[in-house]
């Protein structure tokens, strides 16, 4: 048994005598997980299914996700719902540096992903995790409700599995970790620089030869 | 509306020395437009949006295009002597056009429920001679259209009121609608390559003859 | 018997100080044991919006704004004088009826005479 774990059988049988015991670490998690505040932003079409999401057929709110807030400073999720402009992209950047930790990042869509249709265009940065770290992403276009629904459960998820304490912990609490991200410049032909290689590992492709 | 020779004819008329062509459109759309010199440009729109039989007085949409430099090859017969006898020879004679920049702005007339009446602009070259005179002092509605050539084909017009970019960043030089415009090179691998893709994978990748097929490698020289 | 009557506000004090005090006060000792803080230049900007801001947040007002400031006072005044005339209008004598009548004269005069001088013009 690891550090701060506690017995799974002596727990039940505690709770069978009618007593309950939990760790700092589990009661942390869980108002966090249950509490996420997204930010309120949205930036194309993938929006609307952020929108429905919100609204009463899907209802966000069953998750605890529902208060979306208009500012950064009260927010601990940010859903980057649609097309990244190159333009957008350090307005994007400036938000999430705005944001207090703990802060997670869902990449929806296939434009925030990797800049979908618009991956070989002029205009669109290819993928929102050339610049910030993205926790969850959302493949589709646009994706439907449930699909973000489901990336909030895994979010959920990800949050329960973070530690308090130990060299795993979670990296709002490491010191070491960052809680900015340079801001691109706008370039002469490009955004400066096109990626942050602290942040940005792109796919490896594996040839066989 | 009457057509578009009738109108070429009016504007010569009304605007004094101005040079007015018709160019044709041989595709199923047959949308033949008014090419109109840019000296006399702002005397022939005003004089179609302000006579009454015409009265042009909306500017639904302006446009850029691009020509590159090309060539046509005219093939002609021409009598010539060969060993003292008179033969018919084809002779080609290759034409060299020089690249230029165009706008277009269709017109249509809301008090008279017709249109669109296409006219074109062009600039003297690609380079430095790329101005045209804005027609915003005339219809408002291209003051935004007429931004948005210039950011992206680069056309000057003069008597802009505004002209600054409006979609890409003050920073940038680059003109992205321009048919030699070359987006600045972050290649990333992905799994659905189209041919101009493919052709920049190559440059980031060895080529592998065995697996990706021998006629792939063979099309690149190295 | 009796409490103090006393001894309700002194709990009603003690609950209003503890009920901010508590979750600062554990949102301090969970800052200094668990979480460290790290502040940033753009984590502290003041506009927070996504855009950077463009020149300093203290500017000059312009000193035009009190004329304005003086002219609602007197109306202000007089509108405290007035409540009390209208409620009690019916029971007055004639000579209160003229003083208040020569109040707003003197006011609606002070009026006139800003507005010919040109004081409710917005001074640029």
């Amino acid at each position: 048994m690891s550090e701060g774990q506690i017995d799974e059988a002596l727990r039940s049988e505690l709770q069978r005598q009618g007593v309950w015991v939990t760790s700092m670490q589990e009661l942390y998690n869980w108002g966090r997980k249950n509490s996420i505040w997204p930010l309120q932003f949205g930036l194309a079409c993938c929006a609307i299914e952020m929108i429905a999401t919100a609204a009463s057929r899907y209802d966000i709110a069953r998750f605890g996700g529902e208060i979306f807030r208009p500012s950064p400073r009260q927010a601990d999720l940010m859903i980057v719902a649609g097309t990244v402009t190159k333009k957008m992209a350090p307005q994007i950047v400036r938000l999430y540096n705005q944001m207090p930790d703990p802060k997670y990042v869902i990449s929806m869509g296939a434009c925030a992903i990797s800049g979908g249709p618009f991956k070989q265009g002029y205009n669109v940065l290819k993928g929102i995790d050339r610049y910030i770290p993205v926790d969850v992403y959302i493949p589709g276009c646009p994706p439907r409700p449930e699909a973000l629904l489901h990336a909030f459960m895994e979010l959920q998820r990800k949050i329960d599995s973070q530690k308090l304490t130990g060299a795993g912990k979670a990296e709002h609490l490491d010191a070491k970790q960052p809680s900015e991200f340079p801001v691109p410049a706008f370039g002469e032909h490009d955004l400066q620089p096109p990626a942050n290689p602290d942040v940005y590992h792109p796919p490896v492709l594996e040839r066989q030869s | 509306m009457e057509s578009l020779e009738q109108i070429k004819n009016r504007a010569e008329l009304a605007a004094r020395g101005a040079k007015i062509d018709i160019v044709v459109n041989p595709g199923p759309a047959q949308q033949s437009s008014l090419l109109i010199d840019n000296e006399h440009a702002a005397a022939v729109a005003q004089f179609l949006r302000n006579h009454p039989a015409l009265t042009f007085d909306y500017c639904s949409n302006a446009t850029g295009v691009d020509w590159l430099d090309r060539v046509i090859k005219k093939t002609t017969k021409v009598k010539t002597v060969v060993d003292g006898v008179e033969k018919e020879v084809d002779q080609t004679i290759e034409e060299k056009i020089p690249g230029y920049l165009e706008a277009v702005y269709h017109l249509y007339s809301m008090k008279h429920k017709h249109g669109p009446l296409i006219i074109r602009m062009r600039t003297a070259n690609r380079t430095d001679g790329a101005r045209l005179p804005s027609l915003t002092p005339i219809w408002r509605s291209a003051e935004l259209q007429e931004r948005e050539i210039f950011d992206l084909y680069g056309i000057h017009f003069e008597g802009h009121p505004d002209l600054r970019r409006i979609l890409m960043w003050d920073e940038f030089v680059d003109h992205p609608m321009r048919k030699d415009y070359r987006e600045p090179d972050d290649y990333e691998w992905e799994p659905t390559p189209h041919d101009d893709v493919l052709e920049k994978a190559k440059q980031h990748y060895t080529p592998r003859p065995q697996l990706d097929g021998a006629e792939n490698v063979t099309a690149q020289p190295q | 018997m009796t409490p103090n009557p006393y001894l309700f506000i002194v709990i009603f004090v003690a609950v209003a100080l503890a009920f901010p005090l508590l979750p600062l006060g554990l949102a301090w000792l969970w800052r200094r044991f668990f979480q460290p803080p790290k502040p940033g230049v753009q984590k502290n900007a003041i506009y927070e919006c996504g855009v950077e801001s463009i020149g300093e947040a203290q500017i000059q007002f312009r000193s035009q704004y009190y004329l304005y400031a003086i002219i609602f006072l007197i109306f202000d005044v007089e509108a405290i004088f007035l409540v009390p005339f209208a409620v009690a209008f019916t029971g007055l004598p004639v000579g209160a009826f003229i003083a208040i009548l020569v109040f707003l004269l003197l006011l609606i005069e002070g009026l006139v005479w800003a507005w010919g001088k040109g004081c409710l013009n917005w001074a640029r």
